[in-house]
């Protein structure tokens, strides 16, 4: 647990060496998803405008939750070599409100793929008509 | 903000009252009598498939749809035209006029009247909650900085940003009952996400490690 402060993680600046691409840079950017997380905290209770430290601590749990549940999964799935949803859905099948949520998700995702697949069927359809 | 589903979708579903019993088409999955009314981060493509409505109301008229049966799929039709990253503006207004419950005509009700009981308040904070989510992109960066590997499929993060919506869920909530013992009130403070943290961990809700982490 953080024991450095407020904004807990000692996180690198993003950049610290000349031209590190970020995407397989070993640092992690402070704020990623610091907009995003304020109106979430919003919608779940918080003051409109949440504290910044609360902010980026809320941030450093998450990934820090994130980072722990694939470490998991990959031990679960380590026999196939990537991750797949299921070691997700068997990592949380203990807690019912996030595993319905997530097959939720993932049948509503299905749902969404079929209904493109249609859309583009008919769209050759009609391209063909005329 | 976000290229998430529809929150408000999401959210009206993980708020029904009655018990999962949703005999429905496939795509209409259970709805969660969900204590915690946290909604999973949507990070999936949204929702609006609720299969009842109609966003065809919405849905820009010059949809040709040519062969829509049901009006499920009609409904589908249209959204999929906007379905890009951003159907986030479309979704606005129609996630209001929208049935909050798919297919259960009782819970649609009943949503709809709470909805419209709400003040603007409770508005604002109920669309803040129905449609924020966490990117899909940031997340499948971190997936591919926890993993190592570059093949992150798409059910996988979505599944991810959800888990993770709901996360955040937890910790506020058990953040703000924090603060109410405490009798305190304001905006959260690191503190309070600290004790409420503390108390997760307690409850098991926390994935522990094995290793300390070292390093921080």
């Amino acid at each position: 647990m953080s024991s450095s402060g407020a904004a807990g993680q000692s996180s690198k600046p993003a950049k610290a060496g000349p031209s590190q691409p970020s995407e397989t840079s070993t640092k992690r950017k402070r704020g990623m998803f610091q907009k995003d997380l304020q109106h979430m905290m919003y919608g779940f209770g918080d003051d409109p405008n949440p504290i910044p430290e609360s902010v980026a601590l809320v941030e450093d749990i998450v990934v820090e939750y994130v980072t722990d549940m694939v470490h998991k999964a990959q031990d679960i799935g380590s026999k196939r070599g990537k991750i797949s949803v299921e070691d997700f859905l068997y990592l949380i099948r203990k807690d019912m409100p996030k595993l319905n949520r997530c097959t939720e998700l993932l049948s509503m995702q299905e749902e969404l793929k079929q209904a493109r697949k249609a859309f583009d069927v008919d769209e050759d359809k009609l391209a063909s008509l005329e | 903000m976000n290229q998430s589903k529809d929150p408000f979708e999401a959210a009206y579903e993980e708020q029904e009252e009655s018990p999962p019993d949703s005999p429905l088409a496939p795509a209409d999955f259970d709805r969660r009598p969900a204590s915690p009314p946290s909604a999973a981060a949507p990070a999936s493509q949204n929702a609006a498939t609720a299969p009842d409505d109609e966003e065809t109301d919405h849905v820009n008229p010059s949809d040709p749809s040519p062969s829509a049966p049901a009006s499920a799929s009609a409904k589908i039709k249209g959204k999929s035209k906007e379905e890009d990253e951003d159907e986030e503006e479309e979704n606005m207004e129609v996630e209001l006029a929208k049935f909050p419950a798919s297919g259960d005509p009782n819970k649609m009700a009943k949503m709809q009247t709470i909805l419209s009981q709400f003040t603007e308040d409770q508005m604002t904070r109920y669309e803040s909650f129905r449609r924020s989510a966490l990117q899909k992109a940031t997340m499948r960066r971190l997936l591919v900085s926890i993993t190592g590997s570059q093949k992150i499929s798409m059910p996988v993060t979505i599944v991810v940003c959800g888990i993770a919506k709901m996360f955040v869920g937890e910790l506020i909530e058990t953040a703000r009952m924090v603060m109410t013992e405490r009798n305190e009130s304001g905006p959260i403070r690191p503190c309070h996400i600290r004790e409420s943290y503390r108390r997760l961990k307690l409850e098991g809700k926390v994935p522990k490690r094995s290793v300390p982490r070292l390093f921080r």
